[in-house]
């Protein structure tokens, strides 16, 4: 109920502002109307920065050229086909789908799997270069340097084409606050916090950019269509990179992930440039770049972080409720082995980490891997979750070799990987971190966030033991380090994986934090049905809670075997006692 | 606990009180009081993953010490960082990367001395334990055999005649030939007047060069001694698997 | 002839622009947003020399010397806080860009200044007459280079950029003064910079935004090249000859978008540019 009633006050707030919208251009001056029609478009360019830096943190200058395409293409219809009603529609069309269709082949470029931040960030200067240099080379067609003036768009007045940016910039502003509080669009958040993470949820991070850099672009065309009908001219200087750059200025200024801020920053900066870039052109400028720059070193999240404290009153939405899912049988089909590693090897340039690792691991099982440091045992791991990890031998889950698979596309096939150090998304909460882990069986809606939160029993009794449970609504950057473990294992174990990795679960824990994770993992394998890996140091815990322990000494398999077996080798007591090399 | 812990009559080289130190949320270190007397090798020892390492890496002020202070010849230097901690005379061989593999070995000998006037007679000193450093100055680090870059690791921490030494399990994965060397040219170190703490897995050289020993379990010292005829047995049972 | 002595002279020009660039990212994995701003204080230096009377070449350590100072500022005030968030470094260092454009503006007024060269006319090579002073600009893009190449291979201050680079912590372990190496290494970037802008002024018009148009072409060449100025050589002569090419027999207007492209494609296929060669 809480939530839709916050639902319903953003939709009020939204017509609210769309009335003020229609009803402005009474009291503005054509001066106002002109400069304001032009700063709410460009506050629409603002909120597609906001969402793909803000929230999916990917650095972007390339907005004004996906803007630039959109705007061109609808004046060069409007110039050089027509510019009736069905020629503005056609423009209105084009305008929305060249940019997406150059959106889409600049999200293919980008990211491809293990693309870095940094590279989307470089693309995004070279595209509003290229577009920039395209309408140069125009000639008469794009008017080259001067651009396209001249031309007659839709028949509406200086007022009528403030109503209309005024209420489009409102219905996408308002679209946008409720993609990113549904569950979806706090997809982007934890792509931005930790894309390993994400992929080994089984989500395909790449796409869900590609796709939304596709989007966005269309939106950015929309908001071009608009601008050159209300302004009558498009100039090249419209889609170059120096553009870029200012949108980016006003989305950092207002507040960058907050949607509401890069708006205001859009138009306050818009007006107040126009109001003062007459008296004193130079100094307003001066100004904007050294707030700028104060903003980005001790305001990283803009000006919109002064007003932040004044959220505190508001309650936040109440967390969902807890549903167990109903308990399957692992779904067996075949009978290889779960896991089986033939003469795996692992080298770094001439250094072999891994040698002739040959390994079988069949459900129910819980495998410890023990060894010293720099023994393989992470690299070991690495091997089983991504297909491009190992350097020869075979991998195989479920009988599918997995070589040349993603991590995605792995962990799909029914592996759940813990990290080391724990690996949660640190801006989400407790409950849509499991959301999260969720994500590939049930697909998160657009725009609204669930009132339930499904988990398989076994997550759920995780959460129990552990007190999370009564903290769904706990913002994760606020949870100790063992219940950040915990959570972390609830949503590997919330994959409902047949076999479960997990790389030293009780490193920095208390005894109590470590006898809870220790009885989980004895119920998940024992009773469920699950097999796990545990890499861990700690040997009273290996000896109390492992069915089988596999030692790893200088990249290679030195011993498989029982409890028993394993202390008493002599191989193992030399290893520890510190001698062990050959 | 033992006689380690006790007050020694001169002024500790090192000494740790109360230290609690980690990563992020995680505590690695936590509470701990040791102190290493002048002109002794220490040996720290335990199992991997309790926090022998992290304890240096505090030491040398490369992370910060949450709680506790650490004091050199009495002199309180919590936080000061690993610079602070070089021109007081204290130099640290890691464990994890511990050489620059792209630079000669002349260049990694050079990077430990603050300038190049001391280079010749640095070199002079390292020479005399570890000759074939002579004849392949311009060779790169990254080159030289397992044992040969353990063993230019600690010429390296000799280069700057240090008054403490802080060594990383420099014995991992080494052959008996290159530790009897490297044990010689600690203990000749230690007649200099060097205080040295290793960390160390290997118990045959703890026992053939230290004076005592401490072992570490979850942060914390677990047990402790002077190396005596015992100390095989008593560190065996907190090595065991 | 001539094709191939643009293809060297531009290459040339371009390596002396990404010098700076290159120093700073090398050493501390900063791109400086602000580079095109240096340009335009060297291309300033250079106009203010010549008003005041005195000779053209007393611009070059003129500009050395006002973007070292410069840099000592920036690096201690902007940047140091942002090493942990290199995406914002650019973004601050954008910001300063802006900002120093604008005092420049004020200074100086927005108009296009115009410099004496500093070697006007033509040599004779080969038979074909050529700008002296694009010659002249590859003699110095040599200088600076081998120059540079001492300064990392030679000295001691070299070597501890270099320990930096290649493993921070250990150079910390061992003693190196890692906050003033970073000060150092920031000047003499932006000292590069202000040196290239300088250099440039022969050649193009000086004007209070003449460093952007530097700007985004030195990051790509920098990004391609990696860390080192071998690398950095070769992806001049490789992107800027064939920028010259295109422009030659294609279009000139190709010609300007042809590195960032090639760069873009690079960057895609070997994600660390020629330096993993």
């Amino acid at each position: 109920m809480a939530r839709r009633r916050r639902g319903l006050v953003l939709l009020v707030l939204a017509l609210v502002a769309a009335a003020v919208m229609l009803a402005a251009p009474a009291v503005l001056d054509r001066f106002s109307l002109n400069v304001l029609t032009r700063a709410m478009i460009f506050a629409i360019l603002a909120i597609t920065v906001d969402l793909l830096w803000g929230f999916a943190g990917i650095l972007t200058f390339g907005q004004a050229a996906f803007f630039g395409v959109g705007a061109y293409a609808t004046a060069m219809i409007l110039t050089h086909v027509g510019d009736s009603a069905p020629y503005v529609a056609l423009g209105l069309v084009a305008a929305v789908i060249l940019p997406m269709v150059v959106g889409a082949m600049v999200g293919w470029l980008t990211f491809y799997p293990g693309s870095s931040a940094f590279y989307a960030t470089i693309i995004s200067l070279v595209v509003p270069i290229v577009v920039t240099q395209v309408i140069y080379s125009g000639g008469t067609f794009t008017g080259s340097s001067s651009g396209l003036v001249g031309y007659w768009g839709m028949p509406l007045s200086l007022e009528g084409y403030f109503r209309l940016a005024g209420v489009v910039l409102v219905a996408v502003a308002f679209a946008a606050l409720v993609f990113v509080r549904s569950d979806a669009g706090r997809l982007l958040t934890a792509i931005r916090n930790n894309e390993t993470r994400c992929a080994y949820l089984g989500i395909n991070t790449q796409r869900i950019k590609i796709l939304l850099t596709v989007v966005l672009a269309g939106v950015t065309g929309l908001a071009g269509f608009l601008y050159a009908n209300a302004s009558g001219m498009v100039a090249p200087e419209n889609a170059g990179f120096v553009f870029g750059t200012e949108l980016v200025v006003w989305t950092a200024l207002g507040g960058r992930g907050t949607i509401v801020g890069p708006v205001l920053g859009a138009v306050g900066i818009g007006y107040l440039s126009a109001e003062l870039s007459g008296d004193l052109p130079f100094l307003w400028q001066l100004l904007i770049g050294t707030l700028f720059v104060l903003v980005i070193i001790v305001l990283p999240n803009g000006l919109a972080a002064l007003v932040a404290p004044l959220k505190a009153w508001r309650k936040p939405p109440p967390p969902p409720t807890l549903v167990a899912l109903p308990v399957t049988v692992p779904r067996r089909t075949g009978t290889a082995p779960l896991l089986a590693m033939e003469k795996v090897e692992k080298s770094y340039g001439s250094q072999k980490v891994l040698a002739d690792i040959t390994l079988t691991v069949a459900p129910g099982e819980l495998v410890s891997l023990v060894g010293p440091n720099g023994a393989g045992k992470t690299t070991l791991m690495r091997c089983m979750t991504d297909g491009a990890a190992a350097s020869g031998g075979t991998v195989r889950i479920n009988g599918t070799a997995i070589a040349g698979m993603l991590p995605d596309a792995i962990v799909a096939r029914g592996i759940g990987r813990k990290f080391q150090v724990a690996s949660v998304f640190e801006d989400l909460t407790v409950a849509e971190c499991l959301r999260m882990a969720r994500a590939c069986h049930e697909t998160p809606s657009l725009v609204a966030a669930a009132e339930t939160l499904a988990l398989p029993a076994s997550a759920i009794d995780i959460l129990r033991l552990t007190g999370l449970d009564r903290m769904l609504a706990s913002p994760v950057s606020l949870l100790s380090h063992g219940q950040k473990q915990s959570l972390e294992l609830a949503m590997v174990v919330s994959l409902e994986p047949e076999l479960i990795l997990l790389d030293e679960p009780t490193a920095g824990l208390t005894k109590t934090e470590r006898s809870t994770i220790g009885t989980v993992l004895k119920t998940l394998t024992a009773e469920r049905g699950m097999a796990a890996i545990l890499v861990e140091h700690d040997l009273d815990f290996v000896r109390e809670i492992s069915s089988r322990i596999v030692v790893l000494h200088q990249g290679r398999l030195v011993v498989d075997g029982t409890v028993e077996e394993a202390v008493n080798a002599d191989i193992v007591k030399r290893i520890y006692s510190g001698g062990g090399h050959e | 606990m033992s006689e380690v812990l006790e007050t020694p009559v001169t002024t500790a080289k090192l000494a740790l009180e109360g230290v609690t130190s980690g990563y992020g949320h995680v505590e690695i270190i936590k509470d701990l009081s040791l102190e290493v007397r002048p002109g002794e090798i220490f040996a720290l020892m335990g199992k991997n993953g309790m926090g022998k390492t992290t304890l240096l890496k505090t030491i040398v002020g490369l992370l910060p010490a949450r709680r506790g202070r650490i004091l050199l010849d009495g002199a309180d230097v919590t936080k000061r960082g690993p610079k602070a901690l070089v021109d007081r005379g204290v130099a640290y061989a890691p464990q994890e990367q511990p050489l620059f593999q792209d630079l000669s070995i002349r260049d990694n000998l050079r990077l430990a001395l603050p300038s190049d006037k001391a280079l010749a007679a640095g070199l002079e000193r390292v020479y005399g334990h570890f000759p074939f450093l002579a004849d392949r100055l311009a060779q790169k680090a990254g080159t030289l055999s397992g044992g040969e870059q353990k063993m230019l690791i600690i010429a390296r921490a000799m280069m700057t005649e240090p008054d403490l030494l802080l060594i990383d399990e420099i014995s991992e994965g080494l052959q008996p030939t290159v530790i009897e060397r490297i044990a010689a040219a600690l203990k000749d170190e230690r007649a200099n007047g060097t205080t040295i703490l290793i960390v160390e897995q290997h118990l045959a050289f703890v026992l053939g060069i230290a004076d005592r020993w401490a072992v570490m379990k979850l942060g914390q010292i677990d047990d402790a001694g002077a190396i005596g005829p015992d100390t095989e047995a008593r560190v065996l049972e907190h090595l065991r698997l | 002839m001539s094709l191939f002595l643009d293809v060297v002279t531009s290459s040339a020009v371009l390596f002396i622009v990404a010098t700076g660039l290159l120093t700073i990212f090398g050493v501390l994995k900063i791109i400086n947003f602000a580079h095109g701003a240096w340009l335009t204080v060297g291309g300033y230096c250079a106009v203010a020399t010549t008003q005041t009377g005195l000779s053209p070449w007393l611009a070059l350590p003129v500009a050395f010397v006002v973007g070292g100072v410069l840099g000592i500022l920036t690096e201690r005030f902007i940047v140091r806080p942002l090493y942990a968030r290199p995406l914002d470094a650019i973004l601050a260092t954008w910001g300063l860009g802006i900002v120093i454009g604008q005092l420049i503006t004020l200074i100086f007024g927005r108009d296009v200044q115009f410099t004496p060269s500093l070697i006007p006319g033509t040599v004779d090579v080969f038979g074909t007459a050529y700008s002296a002073y694009r010659l002249f600009a590859l003699l110095a893009a040599v200088v600076l280079g081998l120059g540079f190449a001492f300064l990392m291979e030679g000295t001691r201050l070299g070597l501890s950029a270099r320990a930096v680079i290649m493993n921070e912590t250990l150079a910390r372990i061992l003693g190196l003064d890692t906050a003033k190496i970073r000060t150092v290494t920031f000047m003499i970037g932006t000292g590069l910079a202000g040196l290239a802008g300088v250099l440039l002024t022969p050649l193009t018009s000086v004007d209070p935004n003449m460093g952007v148009a530097w700007l985004v072409g030195s990051f790509m060449l920098v990004m391609v090249a990696g860390e080192s100025f071998g690398t950095l050589a070769v992806a001049c002569l490789l992107l800027g000859g064939a920028q010259v090419v295109v422009s030659t027999y294609v279009s000139p207007i190709l010609g300007g978008i042809t590195i960032a492209v090639l760069a873009a494609l690079i960057l895609r296929l070997s994600p660390k540019g020629f330096s993993r060669a």
